[in-house]
């Protein structure tokens, strides 16, 4: 028995001793052998545990950095939300500079700085006054289009009237000069906002919905061709000799800040080019449009003439008169049935032909013509852009 | 030990090698639990010292492969405590949590003492503190949990009723 027990323990020893020995090898291992052993073992048998210890240790870098990443996440979105606004603003300043770059000369660029009273939604205070050669009643204008005038100036700043208040006026047409009318505010409700109403346009000048109104030039104040809305529909009012269209307004001055004052001696020289881009690709279109229209056109005709000949040889092979060739005119004094049925097809003709002509005139018009036609402004329908002076008010 | 024990004490030794390489570097702590010691000495008290001194010398290689430059430090060490552990089962092997918690401690700051020394990395005031300082608290949370783990599995590493 207690042989046993020391043979047990001396075999534990040895056992002992041996991995004690091998670990101490291991410990002595130069680098050369130990890298290799310790790589063989890890791409071996031990691959379950170190990946386990790798997923671990990315999991516990996830935690770690997962505040760090918020705070990223949170700076990026407030980014995200300024890089909005600052496109929007940036997409402002561009369309001012292409319209600056329009208008040449004879502008003032400046910010509108808006107020936040009641009546705060008709006027603005401009930035320039009368050093930067502002002057009273110098029309104010943002790349959409129309924005106010102004009423009264300071050397370094001025106000303006915005469209949407109650005293604006401004005398609007359709861009080619069909319908005339007066521009005005339209309040739709206490809360829903300002639109634009054009009255006074002749019942016999009907509006399309879509179509664009700009001011007319009549009046002194505002040059013509500058963009005042678009028609929405008609409104039925108590005026029956005339219409009234309700307009989307081509600017919302709520979002304006930056806008041009034009000076009095640019005002002279007119606004020609510089909002003709929308009119310029209607036209564009149309010239499409006719253009396909002209080839179509010369496709049938050919396809036509190939017909004809393809009958005619047919018809000359058959000794039958040929098609197209002009049979005898009968003598007026002809009175038989057969020579009055000739006159009247000849008739026939010679009227197809004409309409035929006239149409193709009439497509050639309308392709080489300017959509807007600045000599077709109508004495009788014409009305200046006023702005009803009250009694004792102050300008 | 039956077979049953033999798969149950199996399992447990298993389940510590795998908590060693995943929860250990999830928490990432300054004085890390050693759930590989835990499962030495778990698995020392339930075989004779030989095999424990071969379980140990075994452990200590997987984690010495892990840091080559100290590759047979932790063979060494783990040898010594498996074997340790396993000679002296009769004294600490007793149905008291409080004297496994110290049987724990004890086992892990053995493992550290033996192994610092032998990995000879750290030397100086240094590895004074490493010995006197990280390694007691590295043991202490290592008793700590390996109490917690044996108040866990105590179905698992009961032997069972005859």
């Amino acid at each position: 028995m207690a042989r046993a027990i020391r043979s047990n323990n001396r075999f534990d020893l040895i056992i002992l001793g041996t991995c004690v020995v091998l670990a101490f090898a291991a410990r002595a291992l130069p680098n050369t052998l130990r890298d290799p052993v310790a790589t063989g073992m890890r791409r071996t048998f031990l691959a379950p545990l170190v990946m386990l210890q790798e997923n671990a240790e990315r999991g516990r870098q996830s935690l770690l950095s997962a505040d760090a990443k918020q705070s990223r996440l949170d700076s990026l979105s407030l980014g995200t939300m300024k890089a909005g606004a600052l496109e929007t603003e940036n997409d402002r300043l561009r369309k001012i500079i292409g319209l600056g770059s329009r208008l040449r000369w004879g502008f003032v660029p400046t910010e509108a700085l808006h107020g936040r009273g009641v009546r705060d939604e008709t006027t603005v205070i401009l930035s320039a006054g009368s050093r930067a050669g502002v002057s009273r009643m110098s029309p104010v204008i943002a790349p959409e289009g129309l924005v106010g005038f102004v009423d009264q100036v300071d050397p370094t700043m001025s106000h303006a009237l915005l469209w949407t208040h109650p005293d604006f006026r401004v005398s609007a047409m359709s861009p080619d000069g069909t319908a005339f009318g007066i521009a005005q505010a339209h309040l739709t409700s206490a809360t829903g906002g300002y639109l634009m109403e054009l009255r006074g346009v002749p019942f016999r000048a009907t509006l399309k919905p879509g179509a664009q109104i700009v001011s007319s030039g009549w009046g002194g104040v505002w040059p013509r061709g500058i963009p005042v809305g678009t028609v929405l529909q008609e409104i039925k009012t108590s005026e029956g000799w005339a219409r009234t269209y309700l307009l989307q307004p081509a600017v919302n001055p709520a979002d304006v800040y930056s806008v041009m004052i034009l000076r009095r001696e640019r005002l002279a020289k007119g606004m020609d080019g510089v909002w003709e881009s929308v009119a310029q690709a209607d036209a564009a279109a149309q010239r499409i449009v006719v253009s396909g229209d002209s080839a179509a056109k010369a496709a049938a005709l050919a396809e036509a003439a190939a017909r004809r000949a393809v009958i005619d040889s047919i018809a000359r092979a058959n000794g039958s008169p040929l098609l197209g060739v002009t049979a005898p005119t009968p003598a007026l004094d002809d009175t038989s049935a057969a020579a009055v049925a000739a006159r009247a097809a000849q008739r026939a003709a010679a009227r197809r032909a004409a309409a035929a002509r006239a149409a193709a005139d009439s497509i050639a018009r309308q392709g080489e013509a300017n959509p807007t036609r600045p000599d077709s402004i109508r004495r009788d329908s014409a009305r200046t852009d006023t702005v009803p002076q009250r009694p004792g008010a102050r300008r | 030990m039956n077979l049953g024990g033999a798969i149950r004490a199996i399992i447990s030794f298993l389940i510590f090698v795998v908590l060693h390489y995943t929860l250990r570097p999830l928490l990432g702590w300054r004085a890390p639990m050693d759930f590989l010691v835990l499962a030495l000495l778990l698995a020392s008290v339930r075989v004779r010292p030989a095999t424990a001194a071969v379980i140990g010398f075994v452990l200590g290689l997987i984690s010495d492969s892990l840091a080559p430059d100290a590759l047979g430090a932790g063979a060494i060490a783990m040898t010594v405590v498996g074997f340790g552990a396993s000679y002296l089962k009769a004294v600490f092997f007793a149905d008291n949590l409080v004297l496994n918690a110290f049987f724990f401690f004890l086992g892990k700051w053995v493992f550290d003492i033996i192994y610092f020394v032998g990995e000879q990395r750290v030397k100086g005031v240094e590895l004074l503190q490493q010995l006197l300082l990280w390694s007691p608290l590295s043991a202490a949370v290592t008793a700590a949990v390996g109490v917690l783990l044996l108040f866990l599995m105590r179905p698992l590493l009961e032997p069972a009723p005859a």
